[in-house]
């Protein structure tokens, strides 16, 4: 497996180098929600040919990736820094302040987030956290544009037929087929 | 001129009553009925007994403005009726002032007498209203008044706590009536 | 974020990504609801406000993932922000009415949402049995709303 690369950047997807090659495939691999306590309460994938995991490995990626988001949102340096440029070796930057001034500390307006994405040769892993802290985990592949839109449209429907359902208890399992149906043909629309 | 308007279920229960004076042609809005104080309920007798001929009278058209239905020339009543479309009744029911309206008292003995007062007004419609129950300005004027009752009814209806069939208690509903009496009547 | 800013965002999301439904039907079922409630708990206003206030909690704790995913504003910086937030986003898209702001506390902790018009309570008067008036908070479940969502986003 390939050395994963770390990247912090304190507003969402603003570290995200852009990258314009357009993929065949869809090119979504699976998607994780992970409710603010950490707990795993949804796990699909979209593609065959993926490695099957046990629902209790799921469960066990889930707690541990809350960990480290937990962690790499805690490193987030407060100190003055000179050179706000990120540095891949030392997964060290978190601060949004523009490179004109160089000795600053983080805005403190902005509030810190914690891992937003990580790569590999193979994959791509976009963590996106809502306010509320729900996080959704998208695999992608690593050529896939646009992965949050992807997102935002995947937190629409979450919004829609999940939190909408009225039977549907917050920070449990969600089960909703029509949430499953909404998402499928959403994702297969646009492949 | 004098009125007393009530409201009946569909099941005759009297939901609503008032009574009220012209406001038209220096009227002060103040109700002066022929009976003393103390009969009162001559008026509500005197509605009631028109229903008989407003069931009859309400398959005679499609309308929901009955116009004028009954006249009790006793009193020189006159009684003017509105359905809405769930039942409910709008019984309105005028009195003209005590002076000698022998014309109005002569035609009024039937069920049809707008047919012989039409001509007899040469008035101001204002005054006019108060002087003939039965003219077409008259009739036209009841006729917004109902309307216009009749919307704030609706109204009065939605309100979540009022169950149908139940009196009318709310204090808005009375002033909107008042109001559309002293505007229209 | 500015003011105008704000009101701006709100205007947009009414008017692009909003499903709209009849205000009459909304008007009636909530109207349903309370005069059901008041039964239900004998003209107990106070249990009646209680519940109104826990139903708009349950639906808060939802409805703030539906105003993050359709807004997608961010973290409010402070609470002036959020009050403006609250009444020029989150109550024009859902309700599409904007009340005012007003009755700041000097340490800004408190304020108050006037409303002009209520479209939860059009038509409605209260049971005059000398109580509603003063005891019954008719529209309570917006407390409630408030109180849940802004609970989820840590308030």
């Amino acid at each position: 497996m390939p050395t994963p690369t770390f990247a912090l950047s304190t507003p969402c997807f603003s570290g995200h180098a852009v990258r314009t090659s357009v993929t065949l495939t869809m090119g979504v691999f699976s998607l994780i929600i992970i409710n603010k306590a950490g707990g795993l309460i949804y796990q699909r994938e979209f593609q065959s040919g993926l490695r099957n995991l046990s629902t209790n490995d799921y469960l066990v990626l889930a707690g541990t990736f809350h960990g480290v988001h937990a962690i790499t949102r805690s490193i987030t340096p407060k100190i003055p820094i000179s050179q706000p440029a990120p540095s891949p070796a030392t997964s060290s930057t978190g601060t949004t302040a523009p490179a004109t001034s160089s000795y600053s500390y983080p805005n403190p307006g902005v509030p810190v987030s914690g891992l937003d994405y990580l790569e590999t040769d193979k994959f791509r892993l976009t963590c996106f956290q809502t306010l509320t802290g729900t996080k959704f985990l998208l695999f992608t592949d690593p050529l896939t544009g646009s992965v949050d839109t992807i997102i935002q449209k995947i937190y629409e429907l979450y919004a829609d037929y999940v939190m909408k359902n009225p039977f549907y208890q917050i920070e449990m399992p969600v089960r909703c087929e029509a949430f499953d149906r909404h998402l499928g043909a959403w994702l297969r629309g646009r492949a | 001129m004098s009125y007393y308007f009530t409201i009946l279920s569909p099941t005759d229960t009297p939901l609503f009553n008032i009574a009220f004076g012209t406001s038209k042609g220096g009227g002060d809005g103040i109700a002066r009925f022929r009976f003393p104080e103390t009969a009162q309920y001559m008026n509500q007798f005197i509605i009631h007994s028109s229903l008989d001929i407003l069931e009859e009278a309400q398959w005679t058209n499609g309308g929901m403005y009955l116009k004028h239905i009954d006249t009790y020339p006793p009193a020189a009543a006159y009684i003017t009726a509105f359905l809405t479309p769930s039942g409910a009744r709008f019984l309105l029911l005028h009195q003209p002032p005590h002076l000698p309206s022998s014309t109005s008292i002569s035609s009024g003995l039937g069920s049809s007498s707008l047919l012989g007062t039409a001509g007899s007004t040469t008035r101001a419609s204002s005054s006019s209203i108060a002087a003939n129950p039965t003219s077409p300005q008259t009739e036209e004027a009841v006729r917004q008044f109902m309307n216009e009752v009749y919307e704030s009814y609706v109204k009065t209806a939605m309100s979540p706590f009022y169950k149908q069939g139940m009196e009318i208690k709310s204090p808005v509903f009375r002033t909107r009536v008042t109001a559309a009496g002293k505007k229209w009547l | 974020m500015s003011s105008t800013k704000t009101s701006r965002i709100g205007e947009e999301i009414w008017k692009t990504r909003v499903d709209k439904v009849n205000a009459e039907l909304v008007t009636l079922t909530y109207g349903t609801i309370v005069a059901q409630l008041c039964q239900d708990y004998d003209s107990n206003y106070q249990d009646v406000n209680k519940q109104l206030d826990k139903m708009g909690y349950n639906i808060g704790m939802r409805l703030i993932e539906e105003f993050l995913a359709k807004s997608g504003v961010g973290r409010c910086a402070n609470f002036r922000e959020t009050a403006d937030m609250i009444a020029k986003v989150g109550f024009k898209i859902f309700l599409n009415v904007t009340p005012t702001v007003t009755n700041w506390t000097s340490d800004n902790t408190q304020f108050s949402l006037i409303f002009e018009d209520n479209p939860l309570a059009d038509f409605v008067e209260l049971p005059d049995d000398g109580r509603a008036q003063d005891e019954l908070w008719f529209s309570n479940i917006l407390c409630g709303v408030l109180r849940g969502s802004l609970e989820m986003v840590s308030y």
